[in-house]
């Protein structure tokens, strides 16, 4: 048989938002003339859906639609302070802190409202566009609060911001408080290693990750495809070379990348352990998604052909050398048994 | 040479232009029409960003003269929702969620509206094989694929078109709704405009001079050459910067164009503004440098060593930063292990390759104020130390961030606002530079390479005792993330084990080579790549079960992590029982015994890809055999 199957897996964790230092973000929200709200934070899109995301949370605290929610541009003169678009931070920092503004915006506007309709102040819900106090008659379009608000002198304006409790390291042995949430995940991968020609494929993943509360399901399962098709990538082909300093893999012609024919099929498993310190127990999944997925291939690929690749990537050159000096090693303990 | 002059139709129009004789179909969809959904990716053909019908069929734009486009209809991701509303793959693209960074996406729509038309049956594998040549670094095609395989089925009327409306939410409970990408529109239409589309009048263009040397004193610049050049506006060096030159991530010792040495190839030299972009590129050829070689360094355990070449002055021994973790008393604890594994690991240099190329634009505001417009990760970083270089008030310094098209921790560093910056002022006009892929590749952040040693001992009831990890990491010429990244990969290195006795080490050396930084999973995946493999091999030693052996030493609620912080709940368990569930894992020790296993090709694997004849059916009859 000239091509083997296999499966391994692997186990994984991450720490969320920057490491070992303070974290910290801003925002304001407004909501706005029609119902609508406003919500300015120094972020934009690097493709994770941070938008959709924000626009979600946003909508659920106001209680209006993510399609009635404008997100201003991340502009350092324009915005407040979100600090920056990595580290697994964005839905932790700047989706909690937006839940906070949010929040601090509808306690003005239910402020108004509650003396308008002499409730208690805690009665006041709203969702989907509508607004009202609970156990009474009072029920009117988000828009229509907004302007009430407006003709009694309140602007239904917040603010949030939101930091961590967080600390360095100890210079001698590491000692500190990197971190306050942190995400685990495994992964089981499936590979079909062809010994002739050394090549592997990836035709399965299946990879459980906690993310504490997922926002936008769909998104998380994009994070983890798009995730382990880099992994994939590192795994098996990517390789950026240098000769005395200058590249030699200077195209996408020398520097091979995961196309639509190398994915496996992806299986996610959305794992839900809500964060305990922010105010919607969120975590994130970009970065961790990635970490198992080497390991499990790897280890997939031992069980497959019983060789273990330790220096990535492996390559079709690097698992038939590796077979070679397996078979090599075979046939020696074979002559030795025999004599 | 005379400019051409193209009459085409072009998403239907009749369009009339003069285009110079070389410009590729690409420049003269973008910069003669204003058409930008088109993007530029690679320039060489090889990422299908810049995908466009001609006369019906599907070609790389970049690949085409513009001559070609004579008299032919050109057909434009513009093109596609021409009505206003979108196409049904656009739809269908926007409900799965198939767009994230956006950049590669108007090419993809390209190519399955390609595949759809020349085949409205078109089978999953064919799918695949289509879109085979547009490369995506976001979404990882998974979401594609299930975007096409949805549009196809409601044009031929198997799904019903509702499939592609939002998924129905609970009276007002969007957290947790798969709530459809907001930004998903403009990115399939081509309408989201990133830096390098964005257009501001009078606008001069960039290009940059870089070191051909990976470690050389710089002699002389002589710029008079390029200044004298027709069209050309401003050249600037290191000798521009009126303040303290230097960034970085933890620490600024990068100057914004290379000051006395040059340490790595590919390091920006000087930058010239021009009226257009080939008179800033013959400029750069015309700046005559004397370098002066100096010995360079490519290993990070040679730079190590007592007398290797030194890159930065303040770090004699070439390290940038070492990170140690201690816990318990290792060497004992390792000379009681029932087992240990020792081994030596290496991971490689990795590019980021998102498909949109680096690019921004500076300008000074009518108030004064300096503004870099760029697809920046950190612009809050960048706004504080660019104000240090260019000697301003944080106020009088603005950084906007531009849709990023993939950055996965590339765009954090600095390396190209500050000569944009400097151009602006020099010259009181908006400049703007757009990196070639070869620019981007030779010049930017890689994820550090590394080479770990490892041991690591257990009880013979799997009981994991102590580790001692030793990572070496090639940083490359600058600091960059450098050593933030050794940090987490010492931090998260041991992986998520309850262990008594630990020593690890992550060091991060500077060398000759094209740096190291930020990489989506910034130095974790390296050191857990090394230990899930050393538990791996444990498990198969001691005859235990790779979940089992995990199970035995994973952190529980209320465990003291490797830096001795008290966690609270912990989920790996759980996280562990639903994914040996899913994956319908059989249970066994890792010994090679693949050909046996009974949980090979389920539905969550996909058949591998042969090299017999494509899109035959009834493919499953043979995996099943194969597999048995």
């Amino acid at each position: 048989m000239a091509r083997k199957r296999g499966r391994g897996m692997a186990a994984s964790w991450y720490g969320i938002a920057r490491t070992a230092t303070v974290d910290r973000a801003g925002a304001w929200v407004e909501i706005d003339d029609g119902g609508t709200a406003k919500v300015i934070t120094g972020v934009t899109e690097i493709g994770e859906g941070i938008l959709t995301v924000l626009a979600q949370i946003a909508a659920q605290e106001v209680g209006i639609r993510p399609e009635d929610v404008t997100i201003g541009d991340n502009d350092t003169a324009r915005s407040p302070e979100a600090a920056h678009a990595g580290a697994t931070r964005q839905t932790y920092m700047i989706g909690n802190v937006v839940a906070l503004a949010a929040r601090d915006a509808r306690a003005k506007l239910d402020a108004v409202l509650a003396k308008e309709w002499n409730v208690d102040v805690g009665t006041i819900k709203a969702a989907g566009g509508e607004i009202w106090a609970e156990g009474t008659n009072h029920r009117i379009e988000m828009s229509e609060a907004v302007h009430l608000s407006k003709s009694r002198g309140v602007v239904p304006l917040g603010s949030g911001s939101f930091g961590t409790d967080t600390t360095g390291l100890a210079a001698d042995d590491g000692a500190g408080r990197p971190w306050q949430a942190y995400v685990f995940g495994g992964q089981v991968a499936e590979v079909e290693v062809d010994t002739v020609t050394g090549e592997v494929q990836v035709l399965g993943i299946w990879a459980a990750h906690d993310v504490g509360r997922a926002v936008n399901p769909r998104g998380v399962e994009g994070q983890i495809e798009g995730g382990i098709v880099q992994a994939v990538g590192q795994a098996l082909m990517e390789d950026y070379k240098t000769e005395k300093g200058q590249t030699t893999t200077p195209g996408f012609a020398k520097y091979i990348l995961p196309t639509s024919l190398d994915v496996p099929k992806i299986t996610s498993v959305i794992v839900e352990d809500p964060d305990p310190i922010g105010p919607l127990g969120v975590k994130g999944i970009g970065e961790p998604a990635m970490v198992p997925t080497i390991p499990a291939i790897m280890n997939a690929i031992y069980d497959a052909i019983g060789v273990r690749i330790m220096s990535l990537p492996a390559t079709p050159e690097k698992v038939l050398s590796a077979l070679r000096e397996k078979r090599n090693r075979d046939e020696e303990r074979a002559r030795i048994v025999a004599e | 040479m005379p400019d051409l002059k193209i009459e085409a139709t072009v998403n239907g129009r009749k369009v009339s232009k003069n285009v110079a004789p070389f410009a590729r179909l690409l420049d003269f969809v973008r910069d003669d029409l204003n058409l930008t959904g088109t993007k530029e990716g690679c320039g060489a053909g090889e990422c299908g960003t810049c995908s466009v019908f001609v006369d019906g069929v599907l070609v790389k734009s970049c690949l085409v003269p513009a001559a070609k486009a004579k008299g032919a209809k050109i057909e434009t991701v513009e093109g596609l929702a021409r009505s206003g509303e979108l196409s049904v793959l656009q739809k269908a693209f926007h409900k799965t969620g198939a767009s994230q960074c956006g950049y590669c996406i108007p090419g993809m729509v390209m190519a399955a509206t390609a595949a759809i038309r020349s085949n409205p049956l078109v089978s999953d594998d064919e799918i695949k094989e289509r879109l085979g040549g547009n490369i995506c670094r976001c979404t990882g095609y998974s979401k594609i694929f299930e975007a096409v395989e949805l549009a196809r089925d409601v044009m031929n009327g198997a799904r019903p078109a509702t499939a592609l409306q939002e998924e129905e939410v609970d009276e007002g409970q969007f957290i947790g709704a798969n709530v459809r990408r907001l930004d998903a529109p403009s990115k399939v239409s081509g309408a989201l405009r990133y830096a390098g589309d964005t257009v501001m009048p009078g606008m001069l263009h960039v290009a940059v001079l870089r070191s051909p040397h990976p470690h050389a004193r710089i002699v002389s610049i002589d710029t008079s050459a390029a200044e004298a050049l027709p069209g050309v506006e401003a050249v600037v060096t290191s000798a521009d910067v009126p303040g303290v030159d230097g960034f970085g991530v933890f620490v600024h010792d990068q100057p914004v164009m290379a000051k006395g040495k040059v340490r790595y190839v590919g390091e920006a030299v000087a930058a010239v503004a021009a009226e257009d972009e080939l008179t800033a590129k013959r400029a750069a050829a015309l700046i005559k440098v004397v370098f002066e070689a100096l010995p360079a360094i490519f290993d990070p355990d040679e730079a190590m060593k007592a007398g290797a070449p030194i890159v930065h002055d303040y770090a004699p021994d070439n390290v940038t930063k070492h990170i140690p973790i201690r816990k318990g008393d290792v060497e004992k604890a390792l000379a009681e292990c029932d087992l240990v594994i020792e081994n030596t690991y290496e991971t490689q240099q990795v590019e980021h390759a998102y498909l949109e190329p680096e690019a921004g634009l500076a300008w000074v505001d009518h108030d004064g104020v300096v503004t870099v417009l760029s697809p920046s990760q950190n612009i809050t970083n960048h706004r504080h130390m660019l104000s240090r270089i260019i000697a301003k008030p944080i106020n009088k310094v603005r950084f906007i961030m531009s849709p990023v098209g993939g950055g996965f921790g590339g765009k954090e560093d600095m390396i190209y606002q500050g000569m944009l910056a400097l151009l602006a002022m020099k010259t009181g006009k908006p400049v703007r530079l757009v990196f070639t892929r070869e620019e981007s590749i030779a010049t930017t952040a890689k994820r550090h390479p590394a080479r770990i040693h490892y041991r690591s001992g257990f009880m013979r009831d799997g009981r994991l005792k102590a580790i001692a990890l030793r990572m070496v990491s090639d940083g490359g010429a600058y600091g960059l993330s450098t050593e933030g990244v050794m940090r987490k990969a010492a931090i998260l290195g041991a992986g998520p084990y309850d262990i008594q006795n630990l020593q690890v080490d992550t060091i991060g050396v500077y060398t000759n080579n094209t740096p190291s930084g930020a990489f989506r999973s910034f130095g974790a995946l390296q050191t857990q790549f090394a230990t899930e493999t050393q538990m791996d091999i444990a498990a198969e030693k001691l005859g235990l079960d790779p979940f089992e052996i995990r199970r035995i030493n994973m952190m529980r609620n209320g465990a003291i992590t490797h830096t001795k912080q008290k966690l609270g709940s912990v989920s790996i368990g759980r996280v562990l029982d639903q994914l040996e569930k899913a994956a319908q894992w059989e249970k066994g020790a890792p010994a090679q015994r693949g050909d046996s296993r009974g949980d090979l090709g389920t539905d969550g694997a996909r058949r591998a890809c042969a090299l017999d004849a494509r899109f035959v059916e009834a493919p499953t009859k043979t995996m099943k055999s194969e597999v048995a």
